[in-house]
């Protein structure tokens, strides 16, 4: 490795940033490389340019080494080989705190700000105004004009813990460009967003552009969104750029291809399945949130046996709050739940999992799997309690075994052995497992959170066929996701969600993406 | 009367030093439960020193000047090594008692200097506590220090990515919450209670880290505790003067940690949550490592 001598980072006003033209190379990388300790290549010899008031995608499965660029171009992480350049200047970021300084801003998926803190503080972190006394008066005046220059509305008094993902996300861009960043770096910036938030955001950016910023989303699914949004296009797999191509030159298809390596088939074939008893009714069900605050209002609904119910709506309406109070996670305030006729509004957790309830929950590596543990022994969370693996309150370890062979094989998860810990498994993986044990219960109502959420192009398809495949088996299904094409192409009923209620609930062939996307954005709710 | 309130105050003044350090500390994520050892050795190397000096401003620098030894010790276990705090702060109190009663046990007795001056009565340190509130408050809630430490100890992860240098912060934090235990323990022991004797401290360092709890980490808040604490204090001094023959002076000196438990249920409840947000730093207590 040729020793690169370190540059120190110049201060973000001084010269570097002067006089750039569009089009111009802001930002280049060359033969990017990475290797973790575990011998995981996560990025060989990427290259890649970004240019002024331009948008360039980079696009990737999980595992593709997209968060291993990311860290490196942010300086969370330091490559082992490869060399950045800034303007033409050779740059190492020690830290982020380097990166910034250098004009890169990073717009995080799981976005880091304080909770407890005002828009404000947040935004001021960090920014070197903010060192001795901080004048708050000036500082909102400069975070508002910038805000409103690309078509954002911040509030900075607001405290972080009240704000919606979407205005979570402004706060991060809004922080990012108070600090001056040139390069944007976006992690998935649309997974979280509602239809008009995104449509609010692709003008922001276009605005980002005709100013010369040089604009970099880092997308994993969502490809419509590569396609309005970018206009080049660099995908990784397995670490490694396979193509750059002109987004004018891209479809869909193309996209989808060369990110997983095989054609993807994008129209989810739904089988014709007569619907038959309602196995779920839910009356008037009301529940609060972690807050004390009522985040579920007298919500109503059925599900028969072979019918998806899709619920649509963006993180926090009460989506989280439903599949809970389903389950018995957290009790209900008032309302009651029938399971095939039986009141189980107050039935503890264990007794609705044997009489047929199923539940994946979001939160995968929380509440869905213990990290610690191997594949067999979270299976059998699933399972203890169940007469053919437990005999007088011993396990059947042998069984079990068996059995989690069986999922991995049914399910196609990729894993060294069934004795791995569970939390060596990548994202995907990991899902696939969680739904295999539910499933291969053979469950009357599953009720999936978030199925989908966060996988790669190859697992999302997997993991919705084997929700097909449940809906044809006669098993009921609440599907809860932010995906409106998700729930589009899935559901055979759709619930659209807005501040706790259930807006409406209308027949997925008569259902229209744009009316659906209002009525999550709480556009639509007078009729 | 005076005589009980001014004594009362001084009491408030000490547990003001103490919880104020521990309140910054707290504040940028680290807890330091060995307070009591900390003020411990302050209280007795300032002691041993001012005597072997004849030097009170000596003393007072070797108190603060341990403390800030201590505060980075235990920096060095809870931030670069990671280990539990709470195991940290306890050795650093347990290895503060054994020490002091050692060191300090040919030096039992009066400190036999002239008492410092007060203003009509009152210690010219409660003026100084009383600066130090207000100090602690504005840099903490007008400053971008404040700001860095507070995000430090909420979410060390967003200011690791907005730049900050984390275990820089929180080292600076805990040495100041270290140098201000230990001179909190000097001023006890050389103007509080110029009398050394082993453990004369008497719990004082626990009662300043339940104050920390019991003023929602709010400076002003602590003020007023250390007010309320140091009457609780003085009144188990002397319970019959108030309420004769009503409990022990033990049942009185326990009543801090009661209200400071009955604090901590409050600030837990949802109706306090869901209106005021947490108030305890997130991360107050876990260690921090890079991503």
């Amino acid at each position: 490795m040729p020793k690169v001598k370190d540059v120190e980072p110049i201060e973000l006003h001084g010269d570097i940033w002067k006089h750039i033209t569009p089009g111009e190379v802001i930002l280049e990388a060359r033969g990017i490389t990475k290797r973790y300790p575990g011998g995981v290549l996560a990025n060989d010899h990427i290259d890649f340019k970004i240019r002024a008031g331009e948008v360039h995608a980079i696009l990737g499965e999980n595992g593709a080494g997209k968060t291993t660029l990311m860290s490196i171009l942010f300086g969370l992480i330091q490559p082992d080989a490869g060399e950045i350049y800034v303007r033409g200047l050779q740059v190492r970021f020690r830290s982020p705190e380097d990166a910034i300084r250098m004009g890169i801003g990073m717009v995080h998926q799981h976005r880091k700000l304080v909770p407890a803190h005002t828009v404000l503080e947040n935004i001021l972190l960090g920014h070197p105004k903010s060192k001795g006394v901080i004048n708050i008066k000036d500082a909102e005046e400069e975070v508002v004009a910038i805000a409103e220059r690309y078509g954002f509305r911040v509030d900075p008094r607001a405290r972080v813990w009240q704000l919606t993902e979407g205005e979570k996300q402004v706060v991060e861009i809004v922080k990012a460009l108070y600090r001056g960043a040139k390069i944007l770096i976006l992690d998935e910036p649309t997974s979280a967003l509602t239809p008009v938030e995104t449509e609010r955001l692709l003008e922001s950016i276009e605005t980002m552009t005709q100013d010369a910023l040089g604009v970099v989303p880092f997308i994993t699914h969502k490809l419509p969104m590569v396609l309005a949004i970018s206009d080049e296009v660099t995908i990784l797999r397995r670490g490694r750029v396979v193509d750059r191509l002109k987004t004018a030159e891209a479809t869909e298809q193309i996209l989808a291809q060369k990110m997983v390596g095989r054609p993807v088939i994008f129209d989810l074939k739904k089988p014709d399945v007569t619907p038959g008893k309602p196995v779920i009714q839910v009356e008037d069900l009301s529940a609060r949130n972690n807050k004390g605050l009522i985040a579920l209002k007298n919500v109503s609904f059925t599900v028969r046996e072979g019918e998806i119910l899709g619920i649509a709506g963006v993180a926090g309406n009460g989506q989280h709050e439903l599949a809970e109070t389903l389950m018995g996670l957290r009790p209900a305030e008032s309302g009651r739940i029938l399971f095939n006729g039986q009141d189980v509004t107050h039935l503890p957790i264990l007794d609705r999992w044997k009489l047929g309830m199923g539940y994946t929950p979001a939160e995968r590596t929380d509440v869905g799997s213990i990290g610690d543990f191997t594949l067999v022994e979270n299976v059998a969370m699933n399972y203890y309690f169940d007469n053919r693996y437990n005999h007088a309150g011993f396990l059947d370890y042998r069984g079990l075994r068996q059995l989690t062979e069986r999922i991995i094989e049914e399910f196609d998860v990729a894993t060294p052995s069934p004795d791995v810990k569970i939390q060596t498994l990548s994202g995907g993986n990991l899902q696939k497992i969680i739904l295999g044990r539910v499933l291969s219960r053979e469950p009357k109502l599953i009720i999936a959170n978030l199925p989908a959420q966060g996988l790669d192009v190859g697992a999302t398809e997997f993991v919705q066929r084997k929700l097909l495949e449940a809906r044809s088996n006669q098993a009921a299904v609440i599907l809860i996701s932010e995906d409106l094409d998700e729930i589009l192409s899935l559901s055979d009923w759709i619930a659209p969600m807005y501040e706790g209620e259930i807006v409406d609930i209308l027949p997925a062939a008569e259902a229209k993406k744009d009316i659906i996307g209002a009525m999550i954005a709480g556009l639509h709710q007078e009729h | 009367m005076i005589a009980f309130l001014i004594r009362s105050l001084e009491a408030a003044m000490i547990f003001t030093f103490a919880g104020l350090g521990e309140l910054v500390d707290q504040r940028s994520g680290i807890l330091n439960v060995g307070l009591e050892g900390i003020m411990l050795f302050g209280a007795t190397l300032g002691f041993i020193a001012a005597k072997t000096t004849g030097n009170y401003l000596i003393g007072f620098l070797v108190g603060i000047g341990i403390g800030a030894l201590l505060g980075l010790l235990h920096g060095f276990f809870s931030i670069t090594l990671g280990v539990d705090q709470v195991v940290s702060g306890m050795g650093i109190w347990i290895f503060g008692f054994g020490m002091t009663t050692y060191i300090g046990n040919p030096h039992t007795g009066p400190l036999g200097l002239e008492r410092l001056p007060t203003w009509f009565g009152i210690s010219p340190f409660f003026f100084l506590a009383l600066f130090m509130v207000v100090a602690v408050w504005f840099v903490l809630t007008k400053t971008g220090w404040g700001l860095n430490i507070r995000s430090v100890g909420e979410q060390p992860s967003v200011a690791e990515v907005s730049g900050l240098k984390v275990a820089r912060i929180r080292y600076l934090c805990v040495i100041f919450g270290g140098m201000m235990a230990g001179f909190a323990g000097a001023v006890y022991g050389l103007y509080y209670n110029p009398v050394w004797n082993y453990n004369f401290l008497m719990g004082w360092g626990f009662i300043s880290l339940a104050l920390v709890f019991f003023s929602m980490w709010n400076p002003y808040l602590l003020f007023g505790g250390a007010v309320l604490f140091g009457l609780l204090w003085q009144l188990s001094l002397n319970p019959q003067m108030f309420f004769p023959g009503l409990a022990s002076r033990y049942i009185w000196r326990m009543v801090p940690f009661a209200m400071t438990i009955l604090v901590l249920i409050f600030i837990s409840t949802n109706w306090f949550r869901s209106r005021w947000g947490a108030a305890t730093p997130e991360a107050l207590g876990k260690p921090y490592h890079k991503e």
